[in-house]
């Protein structure tokens, strides 16, 4: 059971920036936020049809997204991007990609998480060894769960 | 009868805790879904399960196809129930939802999609017979044609998106000069908000009413509707009070309406709830203007003068069941009025507030129903739209009905530093002389709002 999806692309970066300055230049009001990704290719723009008061109210401050990798103590946890359903191994008679005691290096994938039947590789953002496995294979998981504890090797701490 | 074992709700906030609740008292599970700006356990104790299912980011979270799909297949739901916004009125999510063997709690994928499209939605129901304002039913083309339909069409008129809504790529043109402009512009703002340039022209109404017939159809070929409802207080096309049934129509006039909705429903093999928005003139003229394929924000006006649950409704006629109610059931009494508490701020043009409410104290009392995910502590954020509370008041008749609702909304405490509510600014609309006879339209609130900038 190993197939890998690369996520679709739609136009290059470039394409995606010229869509964004279009955009900003053909709106009626000022900019108030502007989000561009470029995996699925989102453009999300806020922008205000009216100009605002002088003693303007504040931009309200927008929570960054949970990162996949939280440090938590001196463990680093690996944390699934999405809802799913977790693989340890890239078939079912194959070796776990890693376990209890394993050295990971940063790319490296650690676990699978299939999602409407797309298997997206879970890879280590840092480097570090595997403290402890969270998960069971073909357990489902939620957004941000812990997958993985990793303990920073020497070159991993800042 | 039974109807599904586990329906997982697809959406936030009151709409919710709303469904949620139908579900409880069905014997129905419930499966809730949350961002991580809805992680408080708090907000989630209302649904049997919850899954954590993305970051703050609506369209990483609540309108993020694969993971909504993914908790409901995980948890073993049988059923998704969309709410209002997000994934509600989106046909592919509903025909995703059918390829993977749950039932999607609307109408079917085709028919949200043609209904959606205004552009489509106003042939099919010219077709059925309703009457449409003057103006273009095709797209227009070209600036050519854009002169030659609002000359026939008469000035004012108004420019609007095919694939538009929330009030969004709409523009009011008064003379011939200041069509060209406006024409070009529109279609601009349509392709970069909407990805579709389309644009459509129709006679703008200065002193139109906004009314709206709610509808209900089986699968089985039968319908009905569940009477009238006014939503002309509005604010930039966004509804701040809605009442029902509609003041000051004649009976005649309502009936029509709601007849010719039924049968344009019913002609389209329309299933689930649904609404039909209306303009009426001052002469009482009516002209159909859209669809909206899902349950609405002030559906529980409906619910307070029919006594039908529409959510209890709605998952009977998607389990398949043929509607236990005929049009005879349907005997609207009384009045309902039903009030947004937003959290925005009305003295700065409505801007949204973002705090933790210290204080969420809501009404009680006779007849005061209020539908809401928030209590004291809650952080009201920066991530989605800003209403925090519905408050439904019903009563006898009309004057009672505004005298109930400006009671209800004296006692609701909302308090947190750097929260404002929509509350002042509803108090003074059922104070407003116009309001109170029933005599607003569309621009009460915009006058109201010049009012009090030009005095002070």
């Amino acid at each position: 059971m190993t197939e890998q999806h690369d996520p679709p692309v739609h136009g290059s970066l470039a394409e995606l920036r010229e869509h964004t300055r279009r955009l900003a230049n053909d709106l009626a009001g000022a900019l108030r936020r502007v989000s561009v990704r470029s995996g699925d290719t989102t453009i999300e723009v806020e922008w205000q049809e009216h100009p605002e008061p002088a003693d303007g109210h504040p931009a309200p401050v927008v929570a960054s997204a949970a990162p996949a990798t939280v440090p938590t103590d001196d463990r680093i946890m690996v944390c699934s991007p999405m809802v799913g359903t977790v693989y340890r191994a890239s078939a079912p008679d194959a070796a776990a990609f890693v376990d209890v005691g394993d050295t990971v290096e940063i790319g490296q994938t650690v676990v699978i998480v299939e999602a409407m039947k797309l298997f997206n590789p879970i890879t280590a953002e840092s480097e570090g060894v595997v403290a402890e496995v969270l998960v069971e294979n073909g357990q489902s998981v939620e957004f941000g769960q812990p997958l993985l504890a990793l303990a920073a090797t020497d070159g991993a701490g800042e | 009868m039974t109807v599904f074992r586990k329906v997982l709700i697809a959406n936030r906030g009151e709409i919710a805790v709303r469904i949620a609740r139908t579900c409880r008292e069905l014997g129905v599970r419930s499966v809730g879904v949350y961002s991580t700006a809805d992680r408080d356990p708090r907000v989630q104790r209302h649904f049997d399960e919850a899954v954590h299912i993305g970051p703050p980011a609506s369209l990483r979270s609540y309108q993020n196809i694969p993971a909504v799909i993914e908790a409901a297949l995980l948890t073993g739901a049988d059923a998704i129930h969309p709410g209002y916004g997000f994934l509600s009125e989106d046909p592919d999510f509903a025909e995703i939802c059918a390829d993977n063997g749950l039932t999607f709690i609307g109408p079917k994928p085709r028919q949200i999609a043609v209904l959606g499209d205004k552009s489509s939605a106003r042939r099919l129901m010219r077709d059925a017979g309703l009457p449409l304002l003057p103006g273009s039913v095709e797209p227009i083309a070209n600036t050519a044609a854009a002169t030659t339909t609002a000359a026939a069409v008469g000035y004012p008129v108004i420019i609007k998106a095919v694939a538009g809504g929330g009030g969004k790529g709409m523009a009011v043109v008064r003379t011939p000069d200041e069509l060209i402009p406006a024409y070009t512009r529109a279609r601009d703002t349509a392709r970069s908000v909407f990805g579709d340039d389309r644009v459509y022209l129709e006679r703008y109404l200065d002193r139109a009413r906004h009314v709206e017939v709610q509808v209900l159809c089986d699968g089985h070929g039968n319908g009905i509707h569940l009477g009238t409802r006014d939503c002309s207080v509005q604010r930039r096309h966004q509804k701040l009070i809605e009442e029902g049934p509609a003041p000051a129509l004649s009976t005649t006039t309502i009936d029509t309406m709601s007849d010719a909705a039924v049968r344009a429903a019913l002609a389209v093999g329309y299933t689930g709830v649904g609404t039909f928005e209306f303009l009426v003139d001052e002469d009482e003229n009516h002209y159909f203007m859209e669809i909206n394929t899902r349950i609405q924000v002030e559906h529980p006006v409906t619910e307070a003068i029919t006594d039908v649950d529409l959510v209890r409704e709605q998952l009977f006629v998607a389990a398949g069941h043929t509607l236990g109610l005929t049009q005879q059931d349907i005997q609207p009494r009384g009045v309902a009025i039903e009030c947004r508490v937003n959290g925005e701020d009305p003295d700065r043009d409505f801007v949204p507030t973002a705090g933790t409410l210290d204080r969420f104290d809501p009404p009680g009392g006779p007849f005061t129903r209020v539908d809401t995910h928030a209590f004291t502590g809650y952080a009201l954020g920066p991530h989605y739209d800003s209403l925090l509370a519905k408050v439904i008041v019903w009563a006898p008749d009309r004057e009672q009905a505004l005298n109930r609702m400006h009671r209800a909304l004296a006692e609701f405490d909302v308090a947190g530093l750097g929260v404002a509510t929509t509350i002042p600014f509803l108090q003074r609309v059922l104070a407003d002389p116009e309001f109170r006879k029933a005599a607003h339209c569309t621009a009460l609130v915009p006058r109201m709002q010049a009012t009090k900038e030009a005095g002070g």
